[in-house]
């Protein structure tokens, strides 16, 4: 059935056009190495995450309290779908650290001292267990032991409501709950070495928390963690202990933890779906056009072979093992390629996620589909061809073809412009029009690698504005201090005394409900000086808003969530001291693109908690060299402390994770645009070539240098692909918006933006693709064979 | 007209070519000498693979000879760079090809116009359309055109760049008998009347009557070179 003859001739037909072969080859070899990649290492997370997850016991929900007595774990037991619950000690925490000035702040979290598989477990990375429950002994969080050279044996300290304990470091742990650490008011990235997380003995960390027999936060697993029957469930749990003063319930699929991994699952595995469609589909369309030039500078051999006998079956197998061959290769150089992101990708994720085993794993099964998906676009790609091949009569096919049609183009009827074209321009227009199909797939492919670029670049710097506009243009304090409860007056006296201190301006963040009819939202609302100059939310415009005296001023995202505008009403209901619910009016909205905030008067706050004054967050400015040591020594005597703020080292660690990972991010999909793009060009403008070598060699002949020949093919790739590019730019800002729209959740929201200057760098990179393909093209023309090709009749 | 009159514009010296095909050599051009007078018409007749299209190649400035010389005036083609033998091409020389090599994308008129725009002192394009009375087609493609109003468009475009050489390969191998009589009749007629020096390459030696003067090329060397004193005139040629 396969002739060895022609399987020889295919060989060679691949041979002398192996630059095009390649290029297509590499184009195919991006698409398969995207899907192998992209599946694969969604199955790696995602399989690690599972088995983080059950094994060590991953709770469904989490209810806060201010103090809960044990007995009531049992009550809360009897509810319908509740199958286990703990309760447990959580509290903020100061933490001193040897030859460390500054505090760092963190959450002391209390565990059964006999090592049971308790909810929300931890995975100890090394020592031992605690000795007993009444023992002033720790287990460090693995991530901020190693950022802090800390080991099983050493001693740190740490400040439990007004006493200090030096406590013993008996081992190091990891925990499913901290998976992606992110400090309260830390932004987007995780900074283990300044956020402290800290396992102590359940009895010890009770009684330093005045907290005997008691626990603060309750965790559970039930039969059913669907989303509708939790919140039923929490709604009974709020309910039962709402004497015990609940603060917060929650889904633990809601903490930004577990949800960052399950968001960034979702994004692999749509880049695992729409990245190979757009790369297998262009090398496809290439393919088409290649194997229809092939088919037809072939026409009087698919005649004889016809007419020797050989089937139409034989012809089309013979013409689409060019493709074929190309989708294997392709494909095979993709499984290498796959492996290898999948590998450096995996080494992401690993710096980022805690989990443990977040390993490689081969998937036969999914290299089988990767090889399969491979060869399907290649055979798509080269059936048209090849079915016009087969169908082509022996002996019709041996004449030669139909003289090329002249005729015009409707271009043409613009005479005025028409007449004013030079004859190369001519010959340029009519060319791009008389093979519309050809100049399409010119136009397509330039397209697609511009939009790739500009929405990859626009994505990075949305997350750039993001981050400049939550660090800079909305905060402009130099550290801030939290306390674990309100206080009055006094304390920002005291404050303000602080070392160093220029300016300081207290600010009231208290936990609420916010209800409007069967919408409801938890959120923090924060009372702020209308004259605050420290903090200040801006309005669409990029203006500061004004807090009013009564009122709230809402993000957008929330007043969305709220399904409320100004103007609209409200019920707001604190969750500390009296949670007296409240009719409020909506009187501004802000934009912010991280989390979910509410801002009003701090005088107004505090009523509704039945204070006349209270804050418990300061915001500092420093005298500029002043020493902030000093600063810090004052901070570590005051017991109610238990968070302090850094914005400037926040703002350069988000700057440097950021620029780590877009680095790498962006180079790759550069990359990969420019092989799509130098591959599109490059293949057209050689088909093109090939058809037109006559006129290559009459145009030498007529004494035009190899150059000027050349302006004619890179005259027509330059105005398709120009034509790409700039249809790309808008489809990239199209994409740039539709990404904004998709990464728009309560944790983070993307802007669109678009700066003119990067879609220029965009249109001169691709200009420079479009370049280096034209100077191949170029060397072709002037090493080609033209009086040879002259003395033949095609 | 005796051709001793004149002056000599291109002269070919012990030129040889050798075509190295893989392991062999073949030796397509083996000494060649010839002169070719300022507005004579030169008929170079021989069998196909005698060399004649290696001849009209060293004498285009298309290749360059494996030994010898090729000079047009004082210029040497044979050692001359890529450059100076397209300048050469350009300026000097008009093609008139077997099969006519128009682009099809291109109307008459602006086939003859690839020409004309990169000589120093062009023929108006429609000008030339005109000489070979084709100027009602001007805005014709090559595929609305016959085989003969094609190649007289290649005439024309020849003719465009204002070349004291006009240089025929077989222009009628692709016509038939009355097709080929014209454009005959047009070469003649150009040669006569604008004092182009014509050099047509044939292998049929019923034409070679119409030269001034016949070289016979046989098996790569220049078997005979030999002065027409009564050129036939073409309508007598028969074949």
């Amino acid at each position: 059935m396969v002739s060895r003859v022609l399987l020889r001739k295919l060989r060679r037909d691949i041979r002398d056009r192996k630059w095009s072969f390649l290029a297509l080859v590499a184009i195919m070899a991006v698409g398969v190495s995207v899907f192998l990649s992209m599946a694969a290492v969604y199955q790696d997370l995602d399989g690690a995450r599972t088995r983080y997850y059950r094994n060590y016991r991953l709770g469904d929900f989490v209810v806060d309290l201010k103090r809960a007595p044990d007995w009531t774990l049992d009550e809360v037991c009897t509810l319908p779908n509740v199958r286990e619950v703990r309760g447990r000690v959580r509290f903020s925490i100061l933490a001193d650290l040897p030859g460390l000035v500054k505090p760092i702040p963190g959450e002391a979290i209390s565990l059964p001292a006999d090592k049971p598989p308790a909810i929300n477990g931890i995975l100890l990375k090394s020592g031992t267990w605690f000795s007993n429950t009444h023992q002033r002994e720790v287990i460090l969080d693995h991530q901020f032991a190693t950022a802090n050279h800390l080991k099983p044996g050493d001693r740190v300290k740490a400040l439990l409501l007004d006493k200090q304990h030096d406590l013993l470091v008996v081992g190091t742990a990891m925990a499913p709950e901290f998976v992606y650490l992110i400090p309260p008011g830390g932004g987007l990235a995780p900074d283990p070495a300044h956020y402290a997380v800290m396992y102590m003995p359940h009895k010890f960390l009770q009684e330093s928390c005045d907290l005997e027999g008691a626990y603060n936060e309750l965790i559970g697993l039930a039969h059913d963690n669907s989303s509708t029957s939790l919140k039923i469930t929490l709604d009974r749990i709020e309910r039962m202990l709402d004497a015990y003063g609940v603060t917060n319930t929650g889904q633990m699929k809601d903490q930004p933890s577990i949800s960052v991994v399950r968001d960034e699952l979702f994004n692999l595995k749509s880049t695992a779906t729409i990245f190979p469609l757009i790369f297998l589909g262009v090398a496809a369309l290439i393919l088409n056009i290649m194997i229809g030039r092939l088919v037809a500078q072939q026409r009087v051999v698919v005649g004889t072979l016809r007419a020797l006998g050989h089937s139409r079956l034989t012809v089309t197998l013979h013409y689409m093992g060019f493709g074929v061959a190309a989708g294997v290769g392709g494909s095979l150089l993709g499984l290498g390629l796959g492996a290898w992101i999948q590998s450096g990708l995996l080494e992401i994720y690993n710096q980022f996620f805690a989990i443990p085993d977040i390993v490689g794993h081969i998937y036969p099964g999914l290299m089988i589909s990767a090889l399969g998906i491979g060869i399907i676009f290649a055979v798509l790609g080269t059936i048209r061809s090849c079915l016009k091949a087969a169908n082509l009569e022996p002996a019709e096919a041996m004449r030669p073809p139909p003289p090329e049609s002249g005729g015009r183009i409707l271009l043409e009827r613009a005479s005025f412009f028409w007449h004013r074209l030079s004859f190369r321009w001519k010959m340029i227009f009519r060319s791009v029009f008389r093979n519309p199909f050809r100049s399409a797939v010119s136009v397509l492919a330039a397209g697609i690698a511009t939009s790739l670029m500009v929405a990859t670049i626009c994505l990075v710097d949305a997350m750039d504005y993001l981050v400049v506009h939550h660090y800079d243009a909305v905060a402009h304090e130099d550290l801030s201090v939290d306390l674990r409860d309100p206080k009055g007056e006094r304390s920002l006296s005291e404050v303000k005394t602080f070392p160093g201190v220029s300016q300081c301006e207290p600010q009231l963040a208290v936990l609420c409900d916010l209800t409007n009819g069967p919408y409801q939202k938890r959120t923090s609302v924060t009372g702020l000086l209308p004259q605050s100059r420290l903090y200040t939310p801006l309005d669409d415009s990029g203006r500061p808003v004004t807090v009013p005296d009564e009122g709230l001023i809402l993000t957008r995202k929330l007043a969305d969530i709220l399904n409320v505008k100004v103007g609209d009403r409200l019920l707001l209901r604190p969750l500390i001291a009296e949670r007296r619910k409240v009719e409020t009016q909506v009187v501004g909205l802000v934009e912010s693109f991280l989390g979910l905030s509410a801002y009003c008067h701090p005088v107004y706050l505090s009523q509704l908690l039945g204070e006349r004054w209270v804050a418990n967050r300061f915001l500092f400015d420093t005298y500029p060299g002043s020493d902030t040591n000093a600063f810090m020594e004052e901070v570590k005597r005051r017991p109610s402390v238990t968070g302090i703020g850094d914005r400037l080292r926040s703002y350069k660690k988000m700057k440097a994770t950021m620029e780590e990972f877009n680095g790498t991010f962006l180079w790759v999909t550069v990359l990969f645009s420019g092989i799509i793009a130098f591959g599109s060009v490059f293949n057209t403008a050689l088909v093109s070539l090939s058809e037109r070598q006559r006129e290559v060699g009459t145009f030498r002949v007529l004494g035009y240098s190899s150059a000027q020949v050349s302006q004619i093919f890179s005259g027509e790739s330059f105005l398709l692909n120009g034509l790409g590019i700039v249809v790309g730019l808008g489809l990239g800002v199209w994409f740039a918006h539709l990404l904004s729209l998709a990464y728009n959740t309560e944790l983070y929201r993307f802007p669109t933006v678009v700066y003119g200057y990067r879609l220029v760098e965009v249109a001169l990179l691709m200009a420079f693709f479009v370049t280096i393909a034209q100077i191949i093209i170029f060397r072709m023309i002037k090493k080609l064979e033209w009086l040879e090709v002259l003395k033949v009749k095609e | 007209m005796a051709s001793t009159d004149r002056h000599v514009i291109l002269s070919v010296r012990s030129a040889s070519k050798i075509y190295r095909m893989g392991e062999v050599d073949v030796p397509a051009l083996r000494d060649a000498t010839l002169d070719i007078f300022d507005g004579e018409f030169l008929i170079i007749v021989g069998p196909s693979g005698s060399g004649k299209s290696t001849l009209l190649n060293l004498i285009g400035g298309m290749d360059r000879p494996t030994s010898g010389a090729v000079k047009f005036l004082d210029q040497d083609l044979s050692t001359g760079s890529d450059w100076e033998l397209t300048q050469f091409r350009r300026l000097e020389v008009g093609f008139v090809f077997q099969f006519y090599n128009l682009v099809p994308t291109l109307t008459a008129l602006e086939n003859v116009q690839v020409a004309a725009e990169i000589a120093n002192d062009p023929m108006d394009p429609m000008k030339a359309l005109e000489l070979v009375n084709l100027a009602d087609r001007a805005d014709h493609f090559p595929s609305q055109m016959s085989g003969g109003q094609q190649q007289r468009v290649s005439v024309a475009r020849a003719l465009a760049g204002n070349p004291r050489l006009l240089l025929c390969d077989e222009p009628t191998g692709a016509l038939d008998q009355e097709t080929s009589r014209q454009v005959l009749g047009m070469l003649v007629e150009l040669n006569r009347t604008l004092g182009k020096t014509v050099v047509l390459i044939t292998h049929n030696g019923a034409i070679a009557g119409l030269g001034d003067r016949v070289a016979v090329i046989r098996d790569g060397t220049i078997a005979s070179v030999e002065v027409n004193e009564h050129p036939t005139p073409v309508e007598e040629i028969r074949w």
